[in-house]
């Protein structure tokens, strides 16, 4: 069982990803993320966000992926740790939240069973319904959604019958239940709305003010990753090419394809004026 | 649901409503024989006449139905068991264990089923009580019919596999059976239904198939099968036709099933 350690640098990555015969999905990354930072991982579709997620939390090795180098998590590297301790990490200590709200959540079984169930994979043996009940709704309560009294209904509802703003919370509800060290949000905010995204965004950014949960924010969206982030991470075809404050890499992008992405961003009169503002209100954070 | 489903529903309610009141219906039962009257024609004791031995076949018809239309979902239910266990387990495993079964499954089904069920009932005693019969029968289509289930129940679960909600299940921490038994086998329930539903006619011909051949039920106890093989002496159906009526009943019944099963339970 791996033992928390109190340095300052909460993960640290240098990693390659590959499938046998086929050229690396990563190449030689390195990332670190601090306690209680906000960190941004963009990247086009196809250039190893979401496999960096995954072999973060060792959930790749069912797709016969070879992943080299180190992961160290709180002090304990992760890719020399069996299945079993593994198990213990994910979603106690690492928790991930995915980009399909409604498909992430099983359409067979209530919100209620489905966020027991994410309770009791790590729950002390001694622990009571009433533990689990009150976790739960501890867990609703910092998401912003119904619980305890009169809106126990709301566990009973299944995927099919919430919005997906609503799932997307309980995702959230979910990953939080064991107050995790790092939250990997997955493309969490591309398939919302844009009231829906900037709620979520929001909520994100007060679980890491509240909590000191460190996030590892994956998107491909650099508005909304300058909305909550301290630094960013550029990926591009399998390598981190830049990585900076998010006022470095909206004001001087140094690498050719991060300039790229910011020619992309859509030329409305105050966009850019307005995401340079919030970049350095977050760097001011 | 349509007309013609409804209807379907309403015939094999009353088909199976009425077999099961086979000891008020017709209470001479279906082995005592009316020496006096081998072979009669239909008559006011007799509904559908007797056969050679004297036997009341309006009895012998329901009873026979009673046991064929309880065989065939009881068997329905051993196969349909055994796919979930085979087939989804083997696709919620992945990898070496889906190839293993599929391997056997296809082996499985590339036999022809008739010729396995007929060559597997052949080598098994043939001299048995009744009751022993009935069970062999049940337990020889419930333990050889689950491979085309086995099929499409492993490819289900191979999806299910792969599907976000599992992964969101297990980058929080769950495994194993209980990963199975919570997250998969409920998403596995309406394919479950559709096969069971589905080989519950298959059962049905290929009780009568074996029964036919005097490889199922064994006499005294009726069965369609051992009442279709009375057909086998039949001379003139113009001239015996209430000796069709085991076999007006097998169509209508089957008939009735493949109505109630939906276009996708069919393809699935």
């Amino acid at each position: 069982m791996p033992t928390p350690d109190s340095s300052p640098t909460l993960l640290s990555a240098q990693v390659t990803v590959r499938y046998p015969g086929k050229a690396p999905v990563l190449q030689g990354i390195s990332l670190d993320i601090a306690r209680g930072e906000v960190v941004g991982l963009v990247g086009q579709s196809g250039s190893g966000k979401s496999t960096l997620a995954l072999a973060i939390l060792g959930l790749l090795g069912r797709q016969r992926a070879i992943v080299e180098g180190k992961i160290v998590f709180q002090g304990t590297d992760l890719l020399t740790l069996r299945e079993r301790e593994l198990r213990s990490l994910r979603g106690r200590a690492l928790s991930l939240v995915l980009q399909s709200p409604l498909a992430s959540l099983n359409p067979a079984l209530e919100i209620g069973t489905q966020l027991r169930e994410a309770w009791r994979a790590h729950s002390e043996r001694a622990a009571t319904s009433d533990d689990c009940d009150r976790a739960i709704q501890s867990s609703l309560k910092n998401v912003s959604l119904p619980c305890g009294g009169n809106d126990r209904d709301f566990l009973r509802k299944r995927a099919s019958q919430l919005s997906v703003g609503q799932a997307q919370r309980v995702l959230i509800a979910m990953a939080i239940l064991h107050r995790p060290a790092l939250l990997i949000a997955d493309e969490a905010t591309s398939a919302l709305d844009v009231i829906t995204q900037s709620e979520i965004l929001e909520l994100f950014a007060r679980l890491n003010r509240e909590t000191g949960m460190s996030i590892l924010y994956i998107s491909h969206d650099l508005p909304s990753v300058a909305g909550i982030c301290q630094r960013i991470a550029i990926l591009h075809e399998g390598e981190i090419v830049e990585s900076g404050t998010v006022e470095q890499i909206f004001t001087a992008p140094a690498h050719e394809y991060t300039r790229r992405l910011m020619q992309a961003l859509p030329q409305l009169p105050v966009q850019r004026e307005v995401l340079l503002a919030r970049a350095h209100a977050v760097t001011l954070d | 649901m349509n007309l013609a489903r409804k209807l379907a529903c309403v015939v094999v309610v009353f088909v199976c409503a009425v077999s099961l009141a086979a000891n008020w219906l017709a209470p001479v039962g279906y082995a005592k024989q009316f020496r006096e009257a081998p072979g009669a024609p239909p008559s006011h004791e007799h509904w559908l006449g007797t056969d050679e031995v004297g036997r009341d076949r309006f009895a012998r018809v329901l009873y026979g139905t009673r046991i064929s239309l309880l065989l065939a979902p009881a068997a329905a239910l051993v196969s349909t068991l055994l796919a979930a266990l085979v087939g989804g387990l083997a696709g919620y495993l992945g990898g070496i264990w889906l190839r293993l079964a599929r391997g056997f499954t296809d082996l499985f089904l590339s036999l022809p089923w008739l010729f396995l069920l007929i060559t597997v009932r052949a080598v098994l005693p043939l001299n048995v009580s009744p009751l022993t019969s009935v069970l062999i029968t049940f337990l020889i289509l419930g333990l050889l019919g689950w491979a085309a289930a086995a099929r499409v129940l492993s490819t289900s679960a191979d999806a299910l596999r792969n599907s976000d909600f599992v992964l969101q299940a297990r980058a929080s921490g769950l495994h194993g059976p209980r990963l199975f038994l919570i997250h998969v086998l409920p998403n596995l329930k309406p394919v479950l239904y559709a096969q069971f539903w589905i080989s519950i006619p298959v059962f049905i011909l290929s009780e009568a198939n074996l029964g036919i051949l005097g490889l199922g039920v064994a006499e005294p106890l009726p069965s369609w099968g051992s009442l279709l093989r009375e057909l086998e002496g039949l001379m003139s159906f113009r001239e015996e036709p209430w000796r069709l009526v085991p076999l007006v009943l097998l169509i209508v019944v089957m008939t009735s099933f493949q109505m109630l099963l939906s276009k996708e339970e069919v393809t699935a």
